[in-house]
């Protein structure tokens, strides 16, 4: 029986892609719901001249910043549905937002096409900080509830779901210092502001040696640090940190959806861009439109679970 | 040694083209407010890659530059600071443009950007890895110091009115309060609308704060703009050397201020300006001048601001952390160039770091004559063109602006309403540079006081955490200083208020009203209180300041409950100014219950301006920006230019005058939508038509 749907879900698809056989065939905005400068737009500079070479056609990166994003989402479906409108897209802020309070858009509105890239939490604290391993902050930690502090990029974030979990996990009680983003929570932790922080792998690159990482939230060992061992090596089962991919207006009709989806893991399998992504950190991962459904809604299981617990689980 | 062989390679004639051309376009969007370094930067970026990693830098250094120094003409020119960095400039910058010494006040801006600018770039090219520990050496409570060190500003600027000060400053914080808490997720004060989860824009705030009431009062009066000097004095070079030099002290220093506070990520260009505007203003030998127009106030913001470019690129270079948001778009064009940012790279990678600063030290000093050049035309064209070309185009340039911040008709909206309040609170008292500082100032103070509480009570150490850190007391101690100086000086001020009350009257005399500089020169310093008491008290009762007090308590009332249900980490901001709110506004309803009532004499403005035309500008400009969803940004901004044409028409104009105008319109309209819409890539909302 499924077989069979899949069967003619793929000669549906043939057949509706030859009418938009000729997709793309004008510059696509490609829009980040961020500020330049960010994770988000720097993966998008990444991909955007592998996108124009396999596409033939340009595409223009516009910010549309504001209310962590919920700005620009909340008008995505709003925008034309003809392919030529794509807007960067976020977890666990398109999960965590609405369900912490109204912000204009719901997380099954969107139209979501491709996970391409994770930047995995990672826990990190000063160069010369005492803590050479994670065992040795955890057990400090242990003796001294409360006393650790960790900063990270504001409330109910990635990272601030990070902490939660390592609490939880690992029978602890550290502190967690909330800042205005990714740069100021790195500072705190360069300058031995906070006892150490969770920031995103990809500033652990930028900050060269002034911190030390101690485990990476992530199934395997993150390319660009190969000695740092995954939280899930010592014993705590966290994975997390932000999916970053591409969604659409929901009246974009199918086949360029799929097209989309495929432009996008065709670039993700480009060794070239491969590198330069995990030399800067990132993971790549290939969640394509036929799997994105699934993925977000076992995703958004797994946040509730967290969201209950910071009690910001309100809708 | 080396170093020579690194300027040999920054002084490529490709580079040099770079350089000016960078400083140039930076220099026209900065001067447009709303447009931001941080957007021409971002949009360059692309094609820097196809560049030398150097030369692209030096592109983008130079626009960035360029857009700092580009924001003081609109702050001199029409009031409104073109950057959140120059919003110190307009308080004596445009005071000096009404009385006719614009093209003076633009060449000082561009002296004292052109030595700031250079100063950073030499701390860059010599000092940095040293300086990004001070980066480092800042933490919450340095932060949250030193934004209270800025709100002390609020008392200096609202002398003789300091509760109305006090009361602005609160109004901006708590404005600053709106929106989805960093600190604690918590959503304030939203009213259960989508238009505030992003709270209130600093940039949309400058603009309507400052521009709208400019537009409002232009149109009721025929008197032109700004006041046309006598005689064509030029760009009036050498007496502005001559001012700079004798300032040396105040450039060098405020340079200084400027490249440390642009060391510290989050802090910016405008905390820069703001904080060598009050040091200037406190070691100056006639604080009373400023705000009424003097030079040296002028001087210390722009040399502070440009300052801040070369300290920015240090943290940014050193140790990956951007120092501003434009920083952060280089860095990322860095990361994707696949350059590795941190201490290693001044070693590994000298040939391109020590290239791009010369470069950018390079682009500064071009800035001078390229500078000289724009402002010079800026301020003619600024100065001559009719006010029914005028009124229309800067009405579009604050839609526009305040639109392409976050390409979202929000943020126009809350600019207009933010620019009509601000015109009735200025009509009651309420200067709008008090609020403004609250805005810029309140989620710094905020953060920085929530995250120093949480680490100094996780480590069971909080006296320790706010009082106990040396910079942190310097900090405080320079802020108590300020406080306290005028207290401590009351002899020389006493004296200084007599020069200063000859100096208002001429300043009154050339026609200033609804400017920063607008304070009361007879009143007297709030700080000695019993003198100061009576002379409150003589002053006629104010009806409008009791009813704004009344209203104020309602709103802070309002707010307090609003706080009950927030984190404790998301209300403690907000409900100690709540608190201050309804004290002062308290205070305030007291003192002028104890007044006089007001006499005949005082029924306000017996001139000769007209509240049709105000109102009728307030208008056309809310039914513009209603209609702009539907029938698109271009023709509504087309009908909205003719339309306000007619309500800044004071004469007979032939047709041929109009028709001129209205091509002339045309070509505003059509060349900004050009920038925004294909050069700067902002998404326009379309409508039914275009």
């Amino acid at each position: 029986m499924r077989k069979l749907a899949i069967a003619a879900a793929m000669a549906a698809t043939l057949v509706s892609t030859q009418a938009f056989a000729e997709y793309p065939e004008k510059t696509i905005n490609y829009i980040i719901p961020f500020n330049a400068g960010g994770e988000s737009d720097v993966s998008a500079r990444f991909q955007q001249p592998y996108l124009e070479e396999l596409a033939g056609q340009s595409f223009v990166i516009q910010y549309m910043a504001g209310a962590g994003g919920a700005q620009a989402w909340s008008q995505l479906n709003g925008m034309e549905g003809d392919g030529y409108t794509i807007m960067g897209i976020n977890l666990p802020h398109t999960i965590l937002q609405p369900m912490e309070k109204d912000v204009g858009y719901e997380t099954k509105d969107l139209t979501y096409i491709n996970f391409f890239h994770y930047t995995p939490n990672a826990l990190f604290v000063p160069k010369d900080s005492e803590f050479q391993s994670l065992g040795e902050l955890v057990e400090y930690a242990k003796a001294n509830p409360g006393l650790v502090t960790l900063s990270g990029s504001g409330s109910n974030s990635a990272n601030h779901l990070g902490q939660v979990q390592f609490d939880e996990l690992a029978g602890i009680t550290t502190t967690y210092v909330p800042f205005s983003g990714t740069g100021p929570a790195v500072t705190a932790i360069l300058g031995s502001q906070t006892t150490g922080g969770f920031n995103y792998v990809t500033s652990g690159v930028n900050n060269g040696d002034g911190m030390r990482m101690l485990a990476v939230a992530s199934e395997q060992r993150v390319k660009a640090f190969p000695d740092v061992p995954t939280f899930k090596e010592l014993g705590y089962n966290i994975v997390g940190g932000a999916f970053r991919g591409v969604a659409v207006p929901s009246s974009t009709p199918e086949p360029i959806r799929e097209k989309i989806s495929q432009l996008i893991t065709d670039v993700n399998n480009n060794p070239e861009f491969q590198k330069k992504m995990e030399d800067a950190g990132f993971v790549l991962t290939d969640i394509s439109y036929d799997f994105i459904n699934d993925f977000v809604a076992a995703k958004s299981e797994e946040y509730r679970e967290i969201a209950e617990k910071l009690g910001i689980a309100n809708r | 040694m080396e170093l020579l062989g690194y300027l040999v390679n920054a002084l490529t004639p490709l580079n040099i083209l770079m350089a000016l051309g960078g400083v140039i376009l930076g220099t026209v969007i900065g001067a447009l407010p709303g447009l931001s370094a941080t957007m021409a930067v971002a949009v360059l970026v692309p094609f820097t890659f196809t560049m030398d990693p150097a030369t692209g830098l030096i592109a983008l250094g130079a626009i960035y530059t360029g857009a700092i120094y580009g924001g003081a003409f609109a702050a001199i020119l029409v009031n409104t600071p073109g950057t959140p960095s120059a919003i110190a400039t307009t308080f004596d910058g445009f005071p000096m443009a009404k009385r006719g010494d614009g093209s003076l006040a633009v060449t000082l801006a561009t002296l004292a950007s052109v030595v700031g600018g250079l100063v950073g770039g030499v701390f860059l090219l010599l000092l940095s890895p040293p300086l990004a520990k001070v980066a480092l050496a800042f933490g919450p409570p340095e932060y949250f110091w030193l934004a209270i060190f800025g709100l002390t500003l609020i008392s200096a600027l609202s002398v003789g009115n300091t509760i109305k000060g006090l009361l602005g400053g609160c109004i901006g914080l708590m404005l600053a309060m709106v929106g989805v808490a960093v600190v604690g997720g918590d959503i304030r004060f939203t009213m259960g609308t989508h238009m505030l989860l992003g709270g209130f824009d600093i940039v949309s705030a400058l603009i309507g704060l400052y521009c709208i009431p400019v537009l409002i009062d232009l149109v009721a009066t025929p008197d032109p703009h700004l006041k046309v000097e006598q005689g064509n004095r030029g760009i009036r070079l050498r007496e502005a050397f001559g001012i700079a030099w004798e300032s040396k002290f105040n450039v060098l220093r405020s340079s200084i201020i400027g490249t440390v506070i642009g060391v510290l990520p989050g802090a910016g260009g405008s905390i820069a300006g703001l904080v060598s505007y009050s040091e200037a203003r406190r070691s100056s030998k006639k604080p009373e001048t400023f705000g009424n127009g003097a030079p040296d106030g002028i001087i210390a913001t722009e040399s502070a601001n440009n300052a801040t470019v070369g300290g920015g690129f240090i943290p940014t270079l050193v140790l990956g952390i951007p120092g501003t948001p434009p920083d952060a778009v280089i860095l990322g064009a860095l990361l994707v160039q696949g350059i590795k940012i941190g201490p290693t790279l001044f070693s590994q990678q000298g040939d391109i770091v020590y290239t791009f600063i010369f470069g950018l030290l390079i682009a500064t000093a071009l800035m001078l004559p390229a500078g000289l050049l724009i402002g010079r035309y800026a301020y003619k064209s600024i100065a001559s063109i009719p006010k029914t070309l005028l009124v229309p185009t800067i009405a579009f340039l604050t839609v526009v602006g305040s639109f392409a911040i976050h390409s979202n008709l929000h943020d126009v909206q809350m600019m207009l309403a933010l620019g009509v309040i601000g015109w009735l609170l200025n009509r009651c008292g309420f200067a709008p540079s008090p609020i403004v500082l609250g805005l810029v100032l309140g989620q710094i103070a905020e953060q920085g006081f929530v995250q120093s509480y949480l680490i100094g009570n996780a480590t069971h150490n909080l006296a320790g955490m706010f009082f106990g850190r040396p910079i942190s007391l310097a900090i405080v101690a320079l802020a108590a200083f300020t406080l306290l100086y005028p207290l401590v000086f009351s002899k020389r001020k006493e004296n200084a208020k007599k020069r200063a009350l000859d100096a208002a009257r001429s300043y009154a005399d050339s026609q200033g009203s609804t400017t920063v500089g607008d304070v009361e020169p007879v009143a007297k310093s709030g700080f000695a209180p019993l003198a100061g008491l009576k002379k409150q008290l003589a002053k006629p009762r104010d009806h409008a300041g009791m009813f704004l007090s009344v209203l104020l308590i309602g709103v802070a009332v309002w707010a307090f409950a609003e706080t009950s249900a927030m984190t404790p980490m998301g209300s403690v901001f907000p409900s100690t100014i709540s608190v201050a709110i309804i004290v002062m506004s308290l205070m305030l309803l007291g003192l002028n219950i104890l007044r006089k009532p007001a006499g005949p004499e005082q029924g306000g403005d017996a001139d000769n301006s007209s509240n049709a035309r105000r109102v009728a500008l307030v208008i056309a400009m809310v039914v513009w920006v209603a209609v702009i969803p539907m029938v698109g940004f271009g023709i509504a901004a087309i009908l909205a230019f003719l339309i306000l044409g007619r309500v800044a028409c004071y004469e007979h104009m032939s047709a041929k005058r109009i028709l001129g105008e209205a091509v002339g319109g045309l070509v505003i309209v059509g060349g900004l939508y050009l920038l925004m819409a294909e050069v700067l890539l902002i998404r326009m909302p379309t409508g039914a038509l275009f």
